[in-house]
């Protein structure tokens, strides 16, 4: 009887003994994840604090990223956004590590994954950032000089340039990402080259006609012979 | 560009060609010696935070003719109502600012109840209504112009053209109505369209030809917040103090003056605001709130104008609404499809459906209750009943101001 | 260095400090000991006109100053085209051409590269240090590439420093009605109503500064901004204003000088104008924004009409340019200007080549906004003042089409329009700049 019970007994007290060995990291990661939560709070606030006093608010209104996340129909401030994803990068963080203290092998493989990856998005969203704000800039260039120079197409071509920025971006996101590089190179290598080539045929077939009258017009011009200004502007 | 054809018993003031803003801008400068402008602002402090404001303010600091400009401010603490001074600050017009909430602004709210001056709960209606005797109070202004602060596409060419009627002496209207266009990508101003236009038409089957129903007709846009009025229309109209507003002030307005000293005129091109959210089935927010309110006071102000409701006529106006608003409905769709113009057209059934039931539900209020909430007091009432509460409330604001 | 010898100790380390001159150039001002009257000429591959501009002003001083001791100084940017060697040569040959009698003081010319960023700016500052240097009590400097200096000019801009107890002499041209279009449309009105002073041409070019002003201009630390690049002119005579230091025009005549490069672009013009303007109001915001109004200031010289040929100007491309910019750069100006003003323009877009013409109030509070936007720096300065142009072209061609059968001042009475216009407006800047 008593070998039976015994027989019983033996695996429960096993598993007792391996929850016994197992509670205090389950402890650990509960203060882990508690401390973690409140830090994260903390500093979240700080941040958000810290934005509004560099007027980080009225700084992305000029940079237009207000107006970007409007359009997402986010109506939260920028600061508070920024607030929440660091907020919620440190709480993805402090669960990680608390998993990490349950000591179990398949969920330490998936923290060291999880922070095998994190530079990667880390660049990639510097990467976006700065693309953004490159295609922006670069585009108002190409907008305001060839509107300056009385190019009728202005518009057209600082968006044509704005759209190939932003691919190259995303591409470059995506490759730092390291989503199916492979697919996204050879994703980007055809729009892009497929790009340019529409392009290339359309101002070179489709324009034959249009490129011939604006020589035709631009030598009558020329031969016209429009006075140049005399006035000087200072 | 739009046509120039007069519908109705008011005058209707189109925009035709590219008018310049400059000139109009010059003349009314001219006129503001004779009749000063006030700009009455009514505000919450959560717009101060939105899109719309800082626009306002921009445009709003390049107008000269404005004698003084009153922001009546709902909802804002005490250090919120600094941040908005400090927000209004780049304006070179004088500001003043009605605290809503705070201390003296609230003892003058309570001074009125004291004296048996029902103002009724806080809101939009109240506020201006304040604003309007703080006007009166300091005397400077014989106009008095009022629009809203969420409008995202504001150019100051609206102030100029709502002000320009009233203002200028030759044309001598005492009350003006603005009117715009709400189509973006579609057409909104649902509650116009769908609500009151049936309500209104589908009433004038039932009842005959009733002068207030033609007057209210002849508006486009019987609900936009823009008008304009001289001091004295201030004076002697009752508002109401809830949703019920506009409606309630073109009724003042009809009972006061004849329709030939009334204008609407079309203020924008375009028009942007926020919009209100649909419940169908909470009663006490958003439109639903609204349209219920509006209501009512449709029903109370023709009930005091001698029409007879009784449960039939409720009856036979639900039908008869229901059919009114789906043959607007099919207009209305014509029109976007010509126009290219997106139609939601299960979304604009929904509507007709919610506003049906605001419908029944203010006229179950009513039935219970016929009176109501009664009008704001009008202010020369006011003034006779309390001789120092124009001096009050100057004082009460000024202070509040330092 | 032996030359240093003479200088103090603390001149000494300022020299390390500031420009640095050659050794030879040292030996120089050593030998010049000190001067009365400091003629600077900045150039840069000027050797076709430079010679001129040194005899004119070597004759001036002859004629007029022939009691006090004078330096003119090349600050020269690196020509290569020999403009220092002509510096050196010119000097004139029979001063009784000009002059009846006189016993004439030996004029030192000094002739150099100078160090730093190059640019305008940078040419004046070393001129700055060697007027300190030299303990000059006035100093002119005038443009190399001028066709119509006379030897009056120096005593015109000399004479209200040295005897007047002036500070800062501005010039006052006559010009053609149509030149000049960005002083008449922008700086002229836009200085005038900020600091209160009607100095006609702000950015002319040539000046008269007293010694004082001078050793105060190199206490600021701009040399290594935009300032030494350009903008050096409305630099100066804004700084003058601001300070305190006192301020007079003279009447010069016409300005003729050489060809100005044709390739030029025009939005760069403006870009470099404009911004020196606007930058400068962020520095002296105490100053301006609580002046009203504006006063004249004392004028020197015998003013006289010039003639007016005719220039040719392209208003309908200039008007072309102005549509088709609405349709490119609408965003941007609904930016800038909000959307009132912005239909304004829409408005003057629709209009035709024979009726358009662009309100003054509407420039005004145009040129205000741009202002407030770079003071709230809503777009890089580049952008921002870029995108002024399809404007500024609209405006010009809209006074061109409106001045074509005017007078010289009948047009200058427009330009006096605008400016009260500024005037009249300037609290909307004022109250939105905070």
């Amino acid at each position: 009887m008593t070998e039976f019970l015994n027989l019983m007994l033996e695996p429960l007290q096993e598993v007792f003994l391996k929850f016994k060995s197992f509670l205090p990291n389950l402890l650990a990661m509960l203060v882990i994840l508690l401390v973690g939560i409140l830090l994260a709070k903390i500093l979240r606030i700080i941040v958000v604090k810290l934005l509004i006093a560099v007027k980080f608010d009225s700084w992305s209104d000029r940079m237009g990223f207000t107006t970007l996340i409007r359009k997402g129909d986010v109506w939260t401030k920028p600061s508070a956004i920024l607030g929440a994803i660091v907020f919620w990068l440190l709480a993805i963080v402090t669960l990680m590590v608390g998993l990490s203290a349950l000591k179990v092998a398949a969920i330490d493989q998936v923290v060291g994954h999880f922070f095998g990856y994190m530079p990667r998005v880390f660049s990639a969203s510097i990467i976006l950032v700065v693309g953004y704000i490159l295609a922006g800039f670069v585009s108002r260039a190409v907008l305001i000089t060839a509107a300056n120079s009385g190019f009728h197409y202005a518009k057209l071509l600082a968006e044509t340039v704005r759209v190939l920025l932003a691919v190259m971006t995303l591409a470059m996101v995506m490759e730092q990402l390291k989503i199916a590089p492979n697919i996204v190179i050879a994703a980007f290598s055809i729009i892009f080259g497929g790009i340019v080539v529409a392009l290339s045929i359309a101002f070179g077939v489709g324009g034959i006609g249009v490129a011939k009258r604006m020589i035709e017009r631009e030598a009558t011009e020329t031969t016209a012979e429009e006075p140049k200004d005399e006035i000087e502007h200072i | 560009m739009s046509d120039f054809y007069q519908t109705g018993i008011i005058t209707t003031l189109h925009q035709l060609g590219k008018p310049s803003l400059e000139r109009l801008e010059s003349e009314l400068h001219g006129f503001s010696r004779t009749r000063p402008v006030a700009l009455v602002l009514p505000a919450l402090y959560s717009e101060f935070e939105g899109p719309a404001m800082p626009g306002i303010v921009r445009e709003l600091s390049k107008v000269k003719y404005l004698k003084e400009i009153v922001l009546t401010l709902d909802q804002a603490s005490e250090q919120q109502l600094e941040m908005v001074r400090e927000f209004m600050a780049p304006i070179a017009t004088e500001v003043n600012i009605i605290h809503n909430n705070g201390k003296r602004i609230g003892e003058i709210y309570e001074t009125l109840g004291r004296n048996g001056l029902d103002v009724g709960p806080p809101g939009k209606g109240r506020s201006a209504w304040l604003a309007y005797g703080y006007v009166l109070a300091r005397a400077q202004s014989s106009v008095i112009a009022l629009h809203d602060c969420d409008i995202v596409t504001y150019s100051r060419e609206l102030l100029a053209r709502l002000c320009y009627p009233v203002a200028n002496p030759a044309l001598d209207y005492v009350f003006c109505k603005g009117y715009y266009s709400r189509v973006s990508n579609k057409m909104n101003g649902r509650v116009t369209r769908l609500l009151v236009t049936p309500l209104v038409r589908s009433l004038q089957q039932l009842v005959g030809q009733h002068g207030f129903l033609v007057f209210l007709d002849s508006f486009r846009y019987p609900l936009a917040g823009e008008f304009c009025m001289t001091t004295d229309v201030a004076r002697v109209n009752r508002i109401p103090s809830d949703w019920g507003l506009e409606v309630g002030s073109l009724a003042e307005v009809y009972r006061n003056y004849s329709p030939r000293r009334v204008c609407q005129v079309d203020i924008a091109s375009t028009y942007e605001h926020k919009h209100q959210a649909l419940s169908a089935d909470d009663a006490s927010k958003g439109l639903m709130k609204m349209t219920v309110d509006i209501c009512k006071s449709l029903f109370r102000t023709l009930a005091s104008d001698g029409v007879v409701f009784s449960d039939g006529l409720f009856k036979s106006l639900m039908v008869t609404y229901l059919r009114q608003a789906e043959d607007t409905l099919m207009k209305y769709e014509a029109d976007a499809t010509i126009n290219g113009l997106e139609f939601d057209r299960h979304e604009e059934a929904r509507a007709v459906e919610a506003f049906a039931k605001a419908i029944a539900m203010a006229a179950q209020v009513y039935m219970e209750n016929p009176m109501g909430s009664p009008l704001i007091p009008n202010w020369s009432r006011v003034g006779a009943a309390i001789p120092g509460i124009f001096e009050m409330l100057q004082t009460a604001v000024a202070t509040d101001g330092k | 260095m032996a030359c240093c010898a003479s200088l103090t100790f603390y001149e000494a380390i300022r020299t390390m400090d500031n420009v640095t001159f050659r050794a030879e150039i040292h030996e120089q001002i050593e030998k010049a000991g000190n001067a009365d009257i400091l003629v600077g000429i900045p150039s840069f591959n000027n050797a076709r006109t430079i010679g001129h501009v040194v005899r004119a002003v070597q004759a001036g001083l002859a004629k007029y100053f022939p009691d006090h001791k004078a330096v003119i100084v090349n600050s020269d940017g690196g020509s290569s085209d020999g403009t220092m060697e002509v510096v050196h040569k010119t000097s004139v040959e029979d001063f009784n051409a000009i002059l009846l009698h006189h016993r004439v003081k030996p004029i030192s010319k000094l002739a150099f590269s100078y160090s730093g960023i190059p640019g305008k700016g940078s040419a004046f500052r070393s001129i700055f240090e060697i007027a300190q240097r030299l303990d000059a009590k006035a100093c002119v400097v005038v443009d190399s590439d001028l066709r119509s200096i006379t030897p009056e000019w120096v005593e015109l801009l000399v004479k209200p420093v040295l005897n007047g107890g002036f500070d800062y002499v501005a010039p006052l041209y006559h010009r053609h009605k149509f030149d000049g279009t960005i002083t008449n449309s922008i700086v002229y009105p836009l200085t005038r109503t900020l600091y209160g002073k009607r100095l006609r041409q702000p950015i002319g070019g040539d000046f008269g500064f007293s010694g004082k002003l001078a050793q105060f201009y190199l206490t600021k630390d701009v040399w290594e901004s935009d300032v030494a690049r350009f903008g050096i002119d409305i630099w100066m005579t804004t700084t003058a204003i601001a300070n305190g230091f006192k301020v007079a025009q003279s009447f010069l005549g016409a300005k003729i000088h050489d060809a100005k490069d044709p390739g030029a672009d025009l939005s760069n013009m403006l870009y470099q104008v404009v911004s020196a303007t606007f930058d400068l109001m962020e520095n002296y915001a105490d100053v301006w924004v609580p002046i009203r109004g504006s006063e004249p200031v004392t004028t020197f010289g015998f003013e006289y009409t010039v003639g007016l040929e005719h220039v040719n100007v392209n208003t309908a491309r200039m008007l072309k340019l102005f549509r088709e910019s609405l349709n490119n750069l609408r965003e941007i100006w609904l930016d800038i200007l909000g959307a009132g003003d912005l239909r304004e323009v829409e408005r003057l877009g629709a209009l035709s080549d024979g009726e358009f013409d662009f309100p003054l109030s509407l420039w005004t509070r145009i040129i205000y906004d741009y202002a407030i936007a770079f003071h709230q720096k809503k777009l890089p300065t580049e952008h921002l003042i870029k995108s002024l142009t399809p404007l500024y072209v609209g405006k010009t061609a809209s006074f061109i089409l409106a001045a074509e059968q005017m007078e010289a001042a009948e047009a200058e009475a427009e330009i006096e329009k605008l400016c009260m216009e500024f005037e009249s407006s300037k609290d909307y800047l004022a109250t939105r700049w905070k």
